[in-house]
């Protein structure tokens, strides 16, 4: 393949990547269909930032959002189901199934672990420490403001969390699992190893004071943004929304087979931050995963960073003090 | 080619052997047992012929013997049409004129999809035992200190003007509400796991109902179609 020169890279070269927004096709069929797909995104991200701006305080809580989510998600895998971008990542039962037991996993055990260990612990233990006063003037700015605040600074993390994950090996045996998936559905942001899932969730938002209307408008532009990275839809993206938003054409060419294609578009909802930091590719890929497309079951997807650390552990202090060499085996190459 | 050794072990089906303790439909959770009509004329050759695009997949293993069919699958693709039925035995009877294709197919995912509910109730107990726990231990501090802080008056929030400007509703004083709710909540809630217990419930019967029929109309439609010579 000989891939096509983005910046001081060659992306495609390994594996297939389209390249240019010119080159991506466009929702096919009636007036409506056509219209329906093409402002769908920004028409819902609308919808849902005045809902939560004006919404009275009793409806404005958690458990609201927690609602709306579960119908936004049902509507999400009618859309796949209607207009997909590829017949090869149309949802299946057990595909599903497999998916829901990811989320589960996210809603219970790793939501309580989280609990004990996760960013809300840990800067209240930095916090308690150092006695810092939170940066409390940030609640006087305009809600909106606020809410894209959180949103940009959490992203900002998450990009370089995932830019670490990708180039650091620890990390990465974290992140693989994720990458072995085939396909993008609503729900594949779930699937990985509880680890990975735990370090990507990690945020610095916490350390600052928002009003909680801002946390909701900013969890309503996630869930009307970030959602789409992982979504089997075919939209005719707005031009100014995918130059600022993360799309589910961004998020392919990351979960291509194509090495360097995988080393680009790590943000989640603001592909500004790739723009910006250079490892942005405008593009889209059908072909996913590792290892010419292997899929990873449950187990193997729960295992797989402390059964490869170990195991590569075990070779490197072989290596580094001179002890029988451990066996030959297939070395498995970050993606990163 | 005789009994193939697949990567679940052998693929040839289990007969019961044993006499002692048996449940006798207990394997209706994993197992799905049908069969297709097919034309008498063909040779059980030509009907596996027929069905070979379906089997033929990454990761599959097939072994046929005169007129019974074995295969099996190691972590199928999402996108293999059996991908559900992990292994299984197909074979061709004949009853008068007729002939019908049988199967019997074997689902790790229904049978763990059946479980899943059971890990999702022990989470939701988790989270109950956790909150029981730690409601013990923090009355057990709670009687060794006496509480101050919290009568300390919390800072109200206001407004931005825009906001106020465009009608947004404004936060609610934080030194009202001091209901019984934080008393009564624990950290973790149950609910989760209660409501993914039912969700994985139906999606077992989902699948339980719509896998049968699925696999069925495949076989239906693969013995159907003849073998095109310039694709083998």
């Amino acid at each position: 393949m000989a891939g096509v020169q983005v910046g001081k890279r060659i992306i495609g070269a390994t594996g297939p990547v389209t390249v240019g927004w010119e080159n991506i096709p466009r929702v096919e069929g009636g007036p409506i269909k056509q219209f329906v797909f093409t402002y769908f995104q920004p028409a819902m991200l609308f919808a849902a930032i005045l809902f939560w701006y004006y919404a009275p305080n009793w409806l404005a809580v958690a458990s609201t959002a927690i609602a709306i989510r579960l119908g936004w998600t049902v509507l999400l895998l009618a859309l796949e189901w209607v207009n997909p971008r590829h017949k090869s990542w149309q949802l299946t039962w057990k595909e599903g199934v497999s998916d829901a037991f990811y989320v589960g996993l996210g809603m219970t055990f790793i939501g309580m672990v989280d609990s004990y260990i996760g960013d809300g612990a840990i800067l209240g233990a930095v916090r308690g420490a150092f006695d810092w006063e939170k940066f409390s003037w940030f609640t006087g700015l305009p809600l909106l403001l606020q809410a894209l605040l959180i949103s940009m600074i959490f992203d900002f993390g998450q990009y370089w969390m995932h830019r670490a994950m990708h180039n650091w090996h620890p990390l990465w045996l974290t992140h693989a699992p994720h990458h072995y998936i085939t396909q993008l559905n609503v729900q594949k942001g779930a699937v990985g190893n509880p680890v990975e899932l735990f370090l990507i969730g990690l945020g610095i938002g916490g350390l600052f004071d928002f009003l909680p209307r801002a946390f909701l408008l900013a969890g309503a532009i996630g869930m009307t943004v970030g959602v789409y990275q992982h979504i089997n839809v075919r939209f005719n993206t707005p031009r100014w929304w995918r130059f600022l938003f993360n799309t589910t054409e961004h998020h392919s060419v990351h979960h291509s087979q194509d090495y360097e294609g995988t080393r680009s578009n790590y943000s989640g909802t603001w592909i500004i931050w790739d723009r910006m930091f250079g490892t942005c590719v405008d593009g889209e890929a059908e072909v996913l995963g590792m290892e010419g497309g292997r899929r990873m079951h449950i187990g193997e997807t729960m295992v797989f960073p402390f059964r490869e650390g170990w195991r590569e552990g075990k070779a490197w202090l072989a290596k580094k003090f001179g002890a029988k060499a451990a066996a030959p085996q297939a070395h498995l190459e970050p993606a990163e | 080619m005789s009994e193939a050794s697949g990567p679940w072990g052998a693929t040839s089906r289990p007969e019961r052997t044993s006499r002692g303790f048996s449940l006798p439909y207990i394997d209706m959770i994993w197992r799905v047992r049908g069969e297709v009509p097919i034309d008498p004329a063909l040779a059980p050759e030509e009907a596996f012929a027929r069905l070979d695009p379906l089997l033929r997949m990454d990761g599959t293993t097939v072994a046929a013997e005169g007129n019974t069919l074995t295969y099996a699958k190691l972590n199928p693709a999402a996108q293999d049409k059996l991908a559900t039925f992990t292994r299984g035995r197909l074979w061709i009877e004949r009853a008068g004129a007729g002939a019908v294709l049988r199967f019997d197919l074997f689902s790790h995912a229904l049978l763990l999809c059946f479980l899943a509910p059971l890990l999702f109730l022990g989470f939701a107990q988790l989270a109950v035992s956790l909150n029981d726990y730690e409601a013990a231990a923090a009355k057990a501090e709670a009687s060794q200190k006496d509480k101050k802080d919290d009568d300390k008056p919390k800072p109200v929030k206001k407004l931005n003007p825009i906001d106020e400007f465009l009608g947004a509703p404004a936060p609610e004083d934080p030194n009202k509400k001091k209901d019984k709710k934080d008393e009564d909540e624990g950290r973790h809630s149950p609910e989760p796991g209660y409501f993914l217990a039912g969700l994985f419930a139906a999606l077992y019967l989902l699948g339980r109902w719509l896998e049968p029929w699925l696999v069925r109309r495949r076989f239906r439609a693969a013995l159907a179609t003849p073998v095109d010579p310039a694709a083998t």
